[in-house]
C-alpha cells in the first residue's frame, strides 16, 4: 500500500467516522444520564431527509444542518416524554421511534412535486483552512483538509468529555445515570437532567444525519445510512461510555467501511461482509470481556441505572 | 412562561387504583383511534386524501382471498418472533435479537435441507428442517444468554450486536461467497441455492408461492401451547415469578441463571423457526434480501401491542401483517408504501403511551396543596 492510498483512506475514515462520532457522543450523553435511546438510526434518517430538504430548498447547507438538528431534537423529545415522564419501557419507545423514523423518512423523501430522491446535491460547506495550508504534504489533507463539521465534532468530543468528567453539572448528570435516588436527594432534578441529555443526543444524531445527506453524500436515498445509528450505538458500549474513546473507535470502524473498497482494489482476500461485521463483533466481545471481570466492569461498565425509569417512592 | 412551568410542576403522576374491563376496552379504542387520527393527519398534511387511504389501510389486507392468504403468510413469522420477544420480556429479559435468530434459523434450515433431505418423505424432511432452523436460532441466542446468566452482560446490546453479525454472515453466505447456500447455476446474479422439493412446506390453501403453508397453523398452535405451558406448568410459574421479582425468586430458591438460559434458548428457537418457515414455505432458498425486512423488530411491535399476552399475539400479528400488506394498495392512490412502516411506529408509540395511562393517572394538584404535602412528608 503506498502513501497516497494510506492518506486517502485516512481522510475517508475521518469523514465517514465523523457521523459516527456525532451520534455516539450524543448517545453517550443520554446514556450517562440513564436513558437508552434505541432510535438513533431513526433520528439519523429523519435528520438526513429533512436536512437535505432544508439545504436543497434554501441552497444553504448550514440551514440544512440546523433543520436536521431541530428534527433530531423533536424526535428525541418524544422519547424523553415517553421514557422519562411516562416511564414507558425505553426499549419499546426507542424501537417505536426507530420504526417511525425509518418509515417517515422514506415517505418524506418520496412525496411532493420534485421528490427529494430526485434532487441535485446542495452546495458543500467549503474548506476551513486556506489552500496554502491544505496543500502541505500529509498533514495538509489529514489535519487541515476537512470541512468545518469535522473540527466541530472534535470540539464536541473535547467539550463532552470535559463536561462529564470535570464539571459539577457533569458529575450531577452521571449521578443521575448511576443512582438517581441519591442524585434526587442531593437536589438534582432527575427528570430535567434526563430531558436535557436525551435532547442533546437527538440534536447530535439529527446533525449527523444532515451531515451525511447534505455534505458527505449530497443526496437522499431511502435507508441510505447503512446502519450508522446502530454502529454508533455499538460504539457507545465499546468506548466504555467515554467520548474520546468513542472518537477513535469511530474513526477505526468508520475506516473499516471504506477499507472494503481499498481491499478489493488491492486484492486482499477479506470479504467486505466481514469488515462490516467488525464493529459488532468487537463490541460484543468487549462487552462480554468487560462484564466478566468485576474490576473492568466498574471502570468501563454501563451506568448502573441505564434504562431504568426513575420514580420517587413517597409521592 | 413561569405559568406553564408552575402548571407542569403541579401535575402529579399517581398509580391508577383499579382497571375495569370497560376501561381497558376504552383505552384500546383510544389508542387505535389516536393512531389512526395521527396517520390520517400525516397523509392529509402531505396532500393526500386521508379517508380513502385509511379505509384502504384497514380493508385491503383482507378484501380478497389472495389478500387474506398474503396477510396470513406474513403474519406467520410475525407471530413467532413476537412470541420469542414476549416470553423473554415477561421475564424482564430484553431480548431484541429475534432478527438475528431468524436469520440463523433460515441459514440452518436451508443448509440442512440442501445437504440431506433430498428424496426423503415430506413429513420427515420438513420436521428435520424446521427443527434445525429452531436449533440454529436457539444456539445464537445462547451466545447472549450464557454471558447474561453468568456475568449479567446487558442483553439489549449483546442481542443487538448478534443481529448484525448474523445479518452480515447471511449476506456473506449468499452474496459474498460461493459455498453451499449460493446458487452456482446463476453466476452473475447472486441468489440462494433452491432447497429440495421434499423440504417445501405442504400448503393448506391455494397453490404456489402465494399459497398458505402449514407454517401459519404451526405458529398458531405454538402460541396456544406456549400460553398453556406458561400458565400451568412449574417452568411457566418460575418464569412469571422471576418476571415479577427476580430477588424474590432467588430467595425462593429458583435457579434464575438456568432459567434465563432456557428461556432465551426457546426464544431464539421460536424466531429461528420463523426463519425456517420463511425459507421452506415462502422463499424456498436462503434469500438475504427477502429475509432482512425487519421481521424480528416488527415482532417486537406485535408483542408490545399485544401487551405480552401470548394468545393476543395471534390476532395482533394478523392485524399488523394486514396493515403492512396494505402498502401495495396504497401505491395505487399514489401514496408511497413506506407510509405503512411509519404507521407501525405511530401505532406502537400510541400503545406505549396507552400503557402509561393504564397504569397511572394524571392529577393536577394546586400549589398550596403541594406545599402541605411537602411538610407532612
Amino acid at each position: 500500500m503506498n502513501d497516497t492510498v494510506l492518506i486517502l483512506s485516512t481522510v475517508a475514515a475521518i469523514a465517514s467516522g465523523t457521523t459516527l462520532v456525532l451520534v455516539s457522543v450524543g448517545e453517550i450523553l443520554a446514556e450517562r444520564a440513564g436513558v437508552m435511546n434505541l432510535s438513533l438510526e431513526g433520528m439519523v434518517l429523519m435528520g438526513a431527509v429533512t436536512g437535505f430538504w432544508g439545504a436543497s430548498a434554501t441552497d444553504n447547507p448550514w440551514i440544512g444542518l440546523v433543520v436536521a438538528m431541530i428534527v433530531g431534537v423533536a424526535v428525541s423529545f418524544v422519547h424523553a416524554v415517553l421514557a422519562v415522564s411516562f416511564r414507558v419501557n425505553q426499549i419499546v419507545s426507542g424501537l417505536a421511534l426507530f420504526i417511525l423514523g425509518t418509515g417517515l423518512s422514506a415517505y418524506i423523501g418520496e412525496i411532493g412535486d420534485t421528490p427529494l430522491i430526485r434532487r441535485p446535491p446542495p452546495r458543500d460547506l467549503g474548506s476551513v483552512f486556506p489552500e496554502a495550508i491544505t496543500d502541505l504534504p500529509v498533514v495538509g489533507p489529514v489535519l487541515f483538509g476537512h470541512d468545518a463539521l469535522v473540527y466541530i465534532s472534535w470540539l464536541l468530543v473535547a467539550g463532552a468529555s470535559f463536561y462529564l468528567f470535570r464539571t459539577r453539572r457533569g458529575l450531577a448528570a452521571r449521578a443521575v445515570g448511576e443512582d438517581p435516588a441519591t442524585a434526587d436527594a442531593a437536589g438534582v432534578s432527575v427528570a430535567l437532567t434526563r430531558y436535557v441529555h436525551v435532547l442533546a443526543g437527538g440534536a447530535l444524531a439529527g446533525l449527523a444525519g444532515g451531515y451525511l445527506s447534505v455534505v458527505l453524500i449530497g443526496a437522499w436515498q431511502q435507508g441510505f445510512s447503512g446502519g450508522l445509528g446502530w454502529i454508533a450505538f455499538a460504539m457507545v458500549a465499546f468506548s466504555g461510555w467515554r467520548p474520546w474513546r468513542a472518537l477513535f473507535a469511530s474513526y477505526i470502524f468508520g475506516g473499516l467501511s471504506s477499507l472494503g473498497l481499498t481491499f478489493q482494489l488491492l486484492d486482499v482476500p477479506i470479504p467486505s461482509d466481514f469488515l462490516l461485521m467488525m464493529p459488532f463483533v468487537f463490541t460484543f466481545l468487549a462487552l462480554v470481556l468487560i462484564t466478566s471481570n468485576p474490576r473492568l466492569s466498574r471502570k468501563l461498565g454501563a451506568p448502573a441505572a441505564l434504562s431504568i425509569p426513575f420514580r420517587r417512592e413517597s409521592r | 412562561m413561569s405559568g406553564v412551568v408552575a402548571w407542569v410542576r403541579s401535575i402529579r403522576i399517581e398509580p391508577r387504583p383499579r382497571q375495569s374491563a370497560l376501561f381497558k376496552l376504552l383505552l384500546l379504542l383510544g389508542v387505535l383511534s389516536a393512531a389512526f387520527v395521527a396517520g390520517g393527519l400525516l397523509l392529509a398534511v402531505s396532500g393526500f386524501d386521508a379517508v380513502p387511504a385509511m379505509r384502504l389501510m384497514i380493508t385491503s389486507g383482507v378484501d380478497s382471498e389472495l389478500a387474506v392468504r398474503s396477510t396470513l403468510i406474513l403474519a406467520t413469522p410475525l407471530i413467532l418472533t413476537a412470541l420469542a420477544a414476549a416470553i423473554s420480556f415477561k421475564m424482564v429479559i430484553w431480548n431484541i435479537g429475534a432478527e438475528g435468530h431468524l436469520y440463523l434459523g433460515a441459514i440452518g434450515a436451508s443448509g440442512i435441507a440442501i445437504l440431506f433431505v433430498d428424496g426423503w418423505p415430506t413429513w420427515i424432511a420438513v420436521s428435520v428442517v424446521l427443527i434445525s432452523g429452531a436449533l440454529g436460532g436457539g444456539l445464537l441466542a445462547l451466545l447472549a444468554a450464557v454471558p447474561r446468566a453468568l456475568f449479567g452482560t446487558d442483553e439489549v446490546t449483546s442481542t443487538l450486536m448478534l443481529n448484525f453479525i448474523a445479518l452480515f454472515f447471511m449476506n456473506y453466505l449468499v452474496l459474498g461467497s460461493r459455498g453451499l447456500w449460493r446458487d452456482l447455476e446463476r453466476p452473475n446474479f447472486p441468489t440462494g441455492e433452491p432447497i429440495p422439493e421434499a423440504a417445501e412446506l405442504p400448503l393448506l390453501w391455494g397453490s404456489g408461492r402465494r399459497g398458505l403453508h402449514i407454517g401459519f397453523l404451526i405458529a398458531a398452535v405454538v402460541a396456544l401451547a406456549l400460553w398453556a405451558v406458561i400458565r400451568s406448568t412449574p417452568w411457566g410459574f418460575e418464569l412469571r415469578a422471576i418476571g415479577d421479582s427476580r430477588r424474590a425468586a432467588l430467595y425462593a430458591g429458583m435457579n434464575v441463571k438456568r432459567k434465563i438460559i432456557s428461556v432465551l434458548f426457546i426464544s431464539g428457537a421460536l424466531a429461528g423457526l420463523a426463519g425456517a418457515i420463511e425459507v421452506t414455505g415462502v422463499l424456498r432458498a436462503l434469500e438475504p434480501g427477502a429475509l432482512a425486512i425487519g421481521l424480528g423488530y416488527t415482532g417486537i411491535v406485535v408483542a408490545a401491542l399485544a401487551r405480552l399476552n401470548l394468545l393476543a399475539i395471534v390476532p395482533v400479528g394478523i392485524v399488523v401483517a394486514s396493515i403492512t400488506n396494505s402498502g401495495q394498495s396504497l401505491q395505487t392512490l399514489g401514496i408511497p408504501n413506506s407510509v405503512v412502516v411509519a404507521f407501525q411506529g405511530i401505532l406502537l408509540l400510541a400503545a406505549a403511551a396507552g400503557q402509561f395511562f393504564a397504569i397511572y393517572q394524571l392529577r393536577v394538584v394546586d400549589r398550596s396543596a403541594v406545599a402541605l404535602e411537602g411538610t407532612s412528608a
